[in-house]
């Protein structure tokens, strides 16, 4: 977080500080008139985007895009919760008002639940957000436990993630790990040993937010290995397609975690279109897009692909609700390069 | 709430599950509140996600043991969900009502949907008043829908104001009034009235109002709402004239009918019946 008042780089995301400088991003304008015929009638699947900071017209892009499916996990929200029940406001956002925002776009919406890093440091608070968390994790759509991890790596962090972690086994749900920015390689090697120490197979952990240092080992030993495409600070995905050449596409999955800050919910139908265009497979592009991110959080049973893998134009879940007349209603498309607002 | 109603949605149940599901459902139905709420929120792992098929006589039974309550096209999901919220044990009221509160603080859309639905048919009924209006507040179309359509709650017991809303926002949202349960038991003038303000404002901007819900207006006609029958039998569209007639032909008012007289054509289908509301319910 923020501590220097002299501080002066723009909003940092929840999953970095503000402390690494910003690059200047390298010349690629490819606009997305020119790529998306390359991505033309491919599907992805988001597993990890933060959407109650983002708006209608990213839905709507991303839908356009062909995300048809997206993890949103419980985070920090860009401040510190006061009590509990802004947790639990929080929490039923997820699985309430904001999966109904994403039917309207015909996107399907899952979410993993937990106490994030940060705010474990608050321990009272902690404490309580302890007892409430059983009675989310078994939610319909809740297809894991994440973010969960380390941070500062603090004893208090890991005694939450370790409390987390025994309550995603006695759940059957995966575990979606947020692997620290600072001094990150020891915090995600810290994160995966904590793991296997309470027994947990690493096939049913996600590890979130690598670079190039810390792929290797996450992937030989078994666990699942997603990469943020986050601009300037993060991940870029030309980068993103060296890590698909050199290791190929079992095991590793693209994610945007798009949130408050300067990011882009289009990451990964981007990435797709510069490994289409630097000649990566379409099943390696579908595996890292798609595929592997509905293996790994499908092991919760909760992510049924019928619900999505329909006619692209019908939300699937309004099937459930009857009666057609009674859908929730998809949103109209405004004419946006329109001056004229009906 | 009688037993007669939990052993017909029972009965829709075991026509809709495997022996398993309902083994489960009947194991959670029994258990101590916590396990029970639990499993109300474990539903979709243990039941398959598919809309329900009832028989002819079910449906005839259930609806003659709880007019206006009915289970159509409702998944197995919410029907068991449901199902268990019967089952909960009303006797000691404050653990009963915590207990339904708690559900309600910590629920997602679907199980908002069955908590709405299942509403006619817990205990203390007039507990539940501010949810319900919550409920018509929600921006959440599926939850909206749970409590205003096909719901014989709010007839039961929300007051004037609270019904007006609810009527208000169903049409301001596009939704078929016909849908809404006791819609002529609580037709009221001053609703009557602020549809009238309401269809003005639409016209102004240049949209329309679903002919339909002039069909609560019939009874209160009074000059300023003759002049909305005016306009609308000038309308281009034939369904707000078909319905100015209806409108019309319910007033007691001997303008509306001299009104009414005037479009000979018009007058005589709905004197005859062969025009009703019913046509323009969509």
């Amino acid at each position: 977080m923020c501590l220097n008042p002299n501080e002066t780089s723009p909003n940092p995301s929840h999953f970095e500080d503000s402390e690494e400088t910003m690059a200047a991003p390298a010349h690629r304008d490819i606009a997305w008139n020119d790529y998306k015929d390359l991505i033309k009638g491919m599907r992805f699947f988001d597993p990890h985007i933060h959407m109650v900071s983002r708006t209608t017209d990213d839905y709507q892009a991303m839908r356009q895009a062909g995300i048809v499916a997206l993890i949103e996990p419980a985070f920090w929200v860009g401040q510190p919760r006061t009590g509990l029940s802004s947790f639990k406001d929080y929490y039923s956002s997820l699985v309430g008002w904001e999966r109904f925002r994403s039917s309207q776009f015909g996107i399907k919406h899952y979410c993993t639940m937990g106490l994030n890093s940060r705010e474990a440091n608050n321990e009272s608070l902690a404490e309580q957000v302890m007892e409430v968390l059983p009675l989310y994790i078994y939610k319909e759509g809740v297809v894991g436990v994440g973010e969960i991890g380390f941070d500062d790596q603090t004893p208090a962090e890991e005694k939450y993630y370790r409390l987390q972690l025994e309550l995603a086994k006695e759940a059957k749900l995966p575990v979606q790990i947020h692997t620290p920015h600072r001094d990150k390689k020891k915090g995600t090697e810290r994160s995966m040993a904590i793991a296997l120490e309470h027994g947990i197979d690493p096939s049913w952990v996600i590890v979130d937010h690598n670079n190039e240092e810390t792929v290797k080992s996450v992937l030989d030993q078994g666990f699942w290995a997603a990469f943020t495409i986050y601009p300037f600070t993060k991940m870029g995905n030309e980068r993103m397609v060296k890590v698909v050449e050199q290791y190929g596409p079992e095991r590793i999955m693209v994610n945007s975690a798009a949130d408050w800050g300067i990011s882009d919910p289009l990451a990964i139908p981007k990435t797709a279109a510069l490994m289409k265009m630097r000649g990566i497979s379409d099943e390696t592009i579908r595996l890292v897009t798609y595929q592997n991110a509905i293996d790994a959080f499908g092991k919760s049973g909760q992510i049924d692909v019928t619900d999505f893998e329909g006619d692209l134009k019908i939300d699937q879940t309004e099937k459930f609700h009857g009666n057609s007349i009674l859908r929730g209603g998809q949103q109209p498309e405004p004419a946006r390069d329109s001056l004229v607002i009906q | 709430m009688s037993d007669i109603i939990k052993q017909k949605l029972w009965s829709v149940l075991t026509y809709n599950t495997s022996p398993a599901e309902a083994d489960w459902l009947r194991q959670k139905g029994s258990s101590n509140p916590l396990e029970l709420m639990t499993a109300f929120v474990a539903v979709p792992r243990f039941v398959p996600k598919k809309i329900i098929t009832n028989s002819p006589e079910l449906k005839w039974e259930l609806n003659a043991e709880f007019p206006g309550f009915s289970v159509e096209n409702w998944s197995l999901v919410r029907l068991s969900r449901v199902w268990l919220l019967t089952q909960l044990d009303p006797s000691d009221k404050s653990e009963y009502i915590k207990n339904i509160e708690t559900l309600f603080d910590t629920a997602e859309m679907n199980e908002l949907v069955a908590l709405y639905s299942a509403l006619p048919l817990l205990s203390y009924p007039d507990q539940w008043l501010f949810r319900a209006t919550d409920a018509v507040r929600s921006n959440m179309g599926y939850v909206f829908d749970s409590i205003a359509l096909h719901n014989p709650y709010p007839e039961k017991h929300f007051s004037e104001l609270a019904w007006n809303q609810m009527v208000l926002k169903t049409i301001f949202n596009d939704k078929p009034v016909h849908l809404i349960e006791g819609l002529e038991n609580r037709s009221n003038e001053k609703l009557a009235l602020t549809l009238s303000d309401f269809a003005h404002e639409r016209w102004a901007a240049g949209r329309s109002v679903p002919p339909q819900v002039w069909r609560l207006t019939g009874k209160y006609l009074n000059p300023a709402l003759l002049a909305d029958m005016q306009h609308l039998f000038e309308s281009e569209n034939e369904e707000d004239r078909k319905a100015a007639a209806l409108a019309c032909n319910e007033s007691t008012l001997t303008s509306a009918h001299y009104l009414l007289a005037k479009y000979t054509d018009l007058e005589k289908s709905v004197k005859s019946g062969e025009l009703t509301w019913a046509e323009l319910e969509h």
